[in-house]
């Protein structure tokens, strides 16, 4: 992996380096921020997360599951309670709705760490600590050639320090 | 087409206190720097914190050491006075349950609400919940004469063919506050993440701390990807808790409700003991961050509009409780039940009358003066009224558990219960657990949502934001609220 690093004090500077870059498809861009910007955002357009998929999936899979051991196990082991049938599906809603959050929430975070690739064991390569404080970041991963075009865009677009990365 | 412009106030008039817009501003927090030096600020130990530590350690201590001669000289020291077998362990069980409502209810109901006051004081309302859910999850171990084998108490298929009963409110019990443990370590960590990435980050850190910082954050990096993932996916927790957090106590309520025991058979137990749980955990969270704001100089973070905007919360769960506490005695009237009459004219006027003179002292009447908008905005009396609820929450519990079952169906039943000494210090034990995590939490980790606070603090910009804000990001000259309140 190689490309320009560029860090930037403000926020509209990064924004406007960002649809530069954006307009002359230097390369692939990967912006850091100390917090969410939707003026960020706007400027990457980036499609919705899929996180969205996975918690609807796990909660899915927790509350069939919820309702079908509590069947199952009701089933296999039969004790009539106040005359109401073996199985009885009211009850077993409460449950049905526990294991639905337990497994939906838990897919939530699968889901949150593999879109974001995290854990992540190497962080060397595109990255500065003080992207976690108060700068920007914007790291254009291109090819060697294009890597004088990216560098004066970000320079030209108010980046305080740009720097060739691999 | 037409725009409306606002006129804009002129410097000289009078400015009341606009909580519905000032809870979203930090007027003394200028930018980022400062926001991550104050807050990582609390993690330096302080007298406070040593001292605050040594009495938790010391109330922990003695409770353990009345566990010990519980579990030697057995249950029979605990004061039970059949058919009082729920006594102290049990109210203080749900106590600590429904102080763990107001961490999720800050953290996920008010972030889907959109309400800024929030922001400064989630992440402690939050480990607040995770500590007290711990605490209560001792006390059914505490409750067992062979405390050894609690693991009789986990409903799962096994070789003893006692198979869970899913039909059990007790079932039903284990199940909610087993979810509701793991998706509130969970929503508790996913915001931590990006802080530790902080903390990771910073030049002056010991190597082993920056290692353990490094393992927790994960490698967070704070890029656009990360961050739309997060976003997404802290929505979605914020969702599946949210109607988490009504059900937990609901269940909880099950557990009395679905009994026929005078005062438990009612269908208002759960909207009851849901604002109830809220109302105690709001009073929980005053108690430690009024505290935490003056000891570690963070009333410019946790201001006054945050506090009195909680204290409307506070308030408005009192009034819903008091109007529970309203509807019982009705229904009691009302439903022409005489084991029903006679319980509730023995728990108000008969043996239990000061157990209910306390409760609806500190749960209806003194939160009324939270109408007082001077109140409100009083830290000292905020603090004071925390402790009234706290103590009223407890009494509420035990005037629900203990005069019903000392005051049954058959008189030739009717008893009484004194907790003894072994009871009290294992409840004052619980504080002193809960106390010792707290503390250790806030030692370690930052008690403010750095990322969050960034988010309403305002960025740096080259040009004239038409907010108000300089090119270097400041604030135009902004008045306190309150005078004084960021000296």
């Amino acid at each position: 992996m190689r490309g320009v690093l560029g860090a930037f004090r403000e926020l509209d500077a990064t924004v406007s380096a960002i649809e530069a870059l954006k307009q002359k498809n230097v390369g692939l861009i990967r912006v850091y921020t100390p917090t969410p910007r939707h003026e960020l955002e706007e400027a990457i357009a980036a499609p919705p997360s899929p996180v969205r998929r996975f918690t609807l999936i796990g909660g899915l899979l927790g509350v069939t599951f919820g309702y079908w051991i509590a069947i199952w196990v009701s089933d296999y082991w039969p004790l009539v309670v106040g005359g109401k049938p073996i199985a009885s599906w009211v009850p077993y809603t409460i449950f049905g709705f526990e294991v639905m959050v337990l497994i939906g929430g838990l897919s939530t975070v699968a889901g949150l760490f593999i879109s974001s690739r995290v854990p992540r064991l190497t962080m060397q390569v595109g990255y500065d600590a003080r992207f976690s404080h108060g700068d920007y970041g914007i790291w254009v991963e291109c090819a060697p050639e294009q890597a004088r075009t990216a560098e004066d865009l970000l320079r030209q677009h108010g980046a305080v320090e740009v720097r060739r990365e691999r | 087409m037409a725009t409306v412009t606002k006129p804009v106030p002129s410097r000289d008039e009078p400015r009341r206190p606009n909580v519905a817009s000032a809870n979203l501003q930090l007027p003394a927090v200028r930018d980022y720097e400062q926001v991550d030096r104050e807050i990582s600020g609390t993690l330096r130990p302080t007298l406070f914190w040593f001292l605050g530590l040594g009495v938790a350690v010391f109330f922990l201590i003695l409770g353990i050491s009345a566990w010990m001669y519980q579990i030697y000289s057995g249950l029979g020291v605990a004061g039970y006075n059949p058919p009082v077998m729920w006594g102290v362990y049990i109210i203080t069980f749900v106590f600590w349950i429904g102080i763990g409502h107001a961490g999720t209810l800050i953290s996920a109901i008010l972030y889907l609400f959109r309400a800024g006051f929030r922001t400064t004081i989630y992440r402690c309302a939050e480990a607040m919940t995770v500590f007290a859910v711990m605490t209560a999850a001792l006390f059914p171990i505490l409750h067992l004469g062979r405390p050894w084998k609690f693991f009789w108490l986990i409903p799962y298929p096994n070789w003893r063919y006692v198979w869970p009963q899913f039909k059990s409110p007790l079932v039903w019990d284990v199940f909610a506050i087993l979810t509701y443990f793991t998706i509130s370590s969970t929503f508790l960590y996913i915001g931590l993440i990006p802080d530790i990435a902080v903390l990771r980050d910073r030049e002056n850190i010991s190597p082993i701390r920056k290692q353990i910082f490094s393992m927790l954050s994960l490698g967070w990096r704070n890029t656009d990807s990360e961050w739309r993932h997060f976003a997404r996916a802290y929505l979605f927790l914020a969702a599946l808790s949210t109607p988490l957090v009504l059900s937990v106590h609901s269940v909880v309520s099950f557990d009395f409700a679905m009994a026929l025991t005078p005062g438990w058979h009612t269908t208002i137990f759960p909207p009851y003991f849901v604002a109830g749980a809220i109302f105690s955990g709001m009073g929980m969270v005053f108690t430690i961050i009024i505290p935490l704001r003056k000891w570690w100089g963070l009333k410019h973070y946790v201001t006054i509009n945050h506090l009195d905007a909680a204290a409307k919360l506070a308030l408005f769960t009192s009034l819903i409780v008091g109007c529970a506490y309203m509807n019982e005695w009705f229904v009691a009237w009302f439903s022409g039940n005489e084991a029903e009459k006679s319980f509730f004219a023995n728990r108000i006027w008969g043996q239990w009358w000061w157990a209910s003179a306390i409760l609806y002292t500190c749960n209806m009447v003194l939160p009324l003066s939270l109408f007082v908008q001077r109140l409100r905005r009083s830290a000292a009396w905020l603090f004071i009224i925390s402790f009234t609820i706290n103590i009223g929450m407890w009494f509420e519990r035990f005037v629900i558990v203990v005069p019903s079952l000392s005051h049954e169906f058959e008189p030739w039943q009717w008893t009484s219960y004194r907790p003894t000494w072994v009871d009290y210090s294992i409840l004052a034990g619980s504080f002193g657990w809960f106390a010792m995590w707290f503390l250790l939490f806030i030692k370690q980790l930052p008690v403010i949502a750095i990322a969050e606070v960034k988010e309403i603090v305002p960025p740096r910009l080259r040009t004239v934001h038409a907010h108000g804000i300089d090119p270097a990001g400041r604030h135009f000259e902004f008045e306190p609220d309150t005078p004084g309140e960021f000296a």
